[in-house]
């Protein structure tokens, strides 16, 4: 069944959904109608990416038809400083709507994957050029494996839940949940966003973590969040770190 | 779907250098594929809200001397008495001086940039800010290795403006 770009369209009161039978990242796409000044909101949804895009140069496993993957563009009208914080909101955003349209219980692993037990179930990443933020979403629906490399860390809907599920209502469901928790962002600011991500994440406080630095590796227990959204680390070398980006895993 | 809706999928795909698209609404299918031979997709357009970093120092413009022939701008060091602006991070985060880890950087010193050149990234959680030239210039120093942290408002280059 193709995606009902046209219900989805409707229920999200006529918003410009794009959905493209293939292509090699909604990231691009949808950077490039953001430069030409496509509204905020705009979504570019994709049944293929051939080169589905991770954070910093890593690829997201795009399976044709068996994944939800789509950008969305979003202007916010915050400080340029407090705009990171829309990564957190975008996470706990995710996981809410698992929840409520499964019944899985998820966790995020800071600063916003998705997880189902430890294996990621949905990833996100955000592109900033100028005052255009693009949103990347993958979300693993009704996969029922993953090659081998993938296998431990990743999972699917269908995989937890031994059920199939369409996308539109998904999809639909996630663009609404993504609207009210950039609306909290907004309107309540971010300690609100740091609050509830706090409640929903078991990674925040008083989890054992190896933090990936690049050619470093930090270890440690995490020790809250600071206030700007950033993840405290108590290393063990006594040593408190402020985790700015990085990979978090467990220990 | 309507002719006008058709029309506006067109003009997107004719503007954005998508290749291809379809577009399903209803019963109806869309498909558009660009020919081979269109020009490339246009530059990317700036019309800048918000810019994302400015100066910290006010690009000084070199005093057309009359007579003289203009040297070109090089990547040169400063001489004392001159003062090279910067670009300044505009958030809090980690430096990456190119798109993935082993690739080619954004610029290098030497490289003259024009305005709306991606310079490097600042990641911060997980949101990947490009920065970009706001003016044309000359990089004259890359200040900040590839993987560190910054802090909002460092300088992260200095360039000699065009």
């Amino acid at each position: 069944m193709p995606f009902d770009v046209d219900q989805v369209s409707q229920r999200l009161g006529g918003r410009t959904v794009l959905w493209l039978t293939e292509t090699d990242s909604t990231m691009n796409d949808a950077a490039r109608l953001a430069a030409l000044g496509a509204a905020s909101g705009t979504v570019v949804g994709a049944e293929r990416q051939t080169a589905g895009q991770g954070r910093h140069g890593r690829s997201w496993y795009s399976e044709a038809g068996l994944g939800l993957y789509f950008s969305v563009i979003l202007r916010i009208a915050l400080p340029a400083d407090e705009l990171p914080v829309a990564t957190l909101a975008l996470g706990l955003a995710a996981a809410e709507c698992i929840t409520q349209l499964t019944g899985l219980a998820v966790d995020l692993r800071w600063p916003n994957d998705v997880l189902v037990g430890e294996r990621k179930v949905c990833g996100i990443l955000i592109q900033q050029q100028q005052e255009n933020l693009i949103c990347g979403l993958g979300l693993n629906v009704n996969h029922t494996a993953f090659p081998e490399e993938l296998a431990s860390i990743a999972t699917s809907l269908r995989l937890e839940t031994g059920r199939e599920f369409a996308f539109e209502p998904l999809f639909i469901d996630l663009i609404l949940s993504i609207d009210r928790h950039l609306e909290i962002l907004t309107t309540q600011g971010k300690e609100a966003i740091l609050r509830l991500f706090t409640q929903a994440s078991s990674y925040v406080v008083g989890r054992r973590v190896v933090i990936d630095q690049g050619e470093t590796a930090l270890r440690g227990t995490t020790a809250g969040l600071d206030e700007n959204g950033f993840l405290i680390l108590q290393g063990d070398d006594g040593k408190r770190t402020v985790v700015l980006a990085g990979g978090v895993r467990p220990a | 779907m309507t002719i006008e809706e058709i029309r506006e999928i067109i003009r997107l795909v004719t503007e954005t250098g998508v290749g291809e698209i379809e577009v399903q609404r209803g019963e109806n299918r869309v498909w558009i594929k660009r020919q081979a031979s269109e020009p490339p997709p246009l530059p990317y357009v700036t019309p800048v809200a918000q810019p994302v970093f400015a100066p910290a120092v006010p690009p000084v413009t070199p005093p057309a001397a009359s007579g003289t022939p203009q040297t070109p701008p090089s990547a040169s060091p400063p001489t004392a008495e001159e003062k090279l602006p910067v670009i300044t991070a505009p958030i809090v985060g980690t430096y990456y001086e190119a798109p993935s880890p082993g690739a080619e950087p954004f610029v290098k010193v030497g490289d003259t940039v024009q305005p709306g050149q991606v310079l490097c990234i600042i990641e911060s959680m997980k949101l990947m800010n490009e920065i970009e030239a706001e003016t044309a210039g000359v990089i004259v120093a890359k200040l900040v290795p590839n993987g560190k942290p910054v802090e909002y408002g460092e300088a992260l280059f200095t360039y000699r403006p065009i």
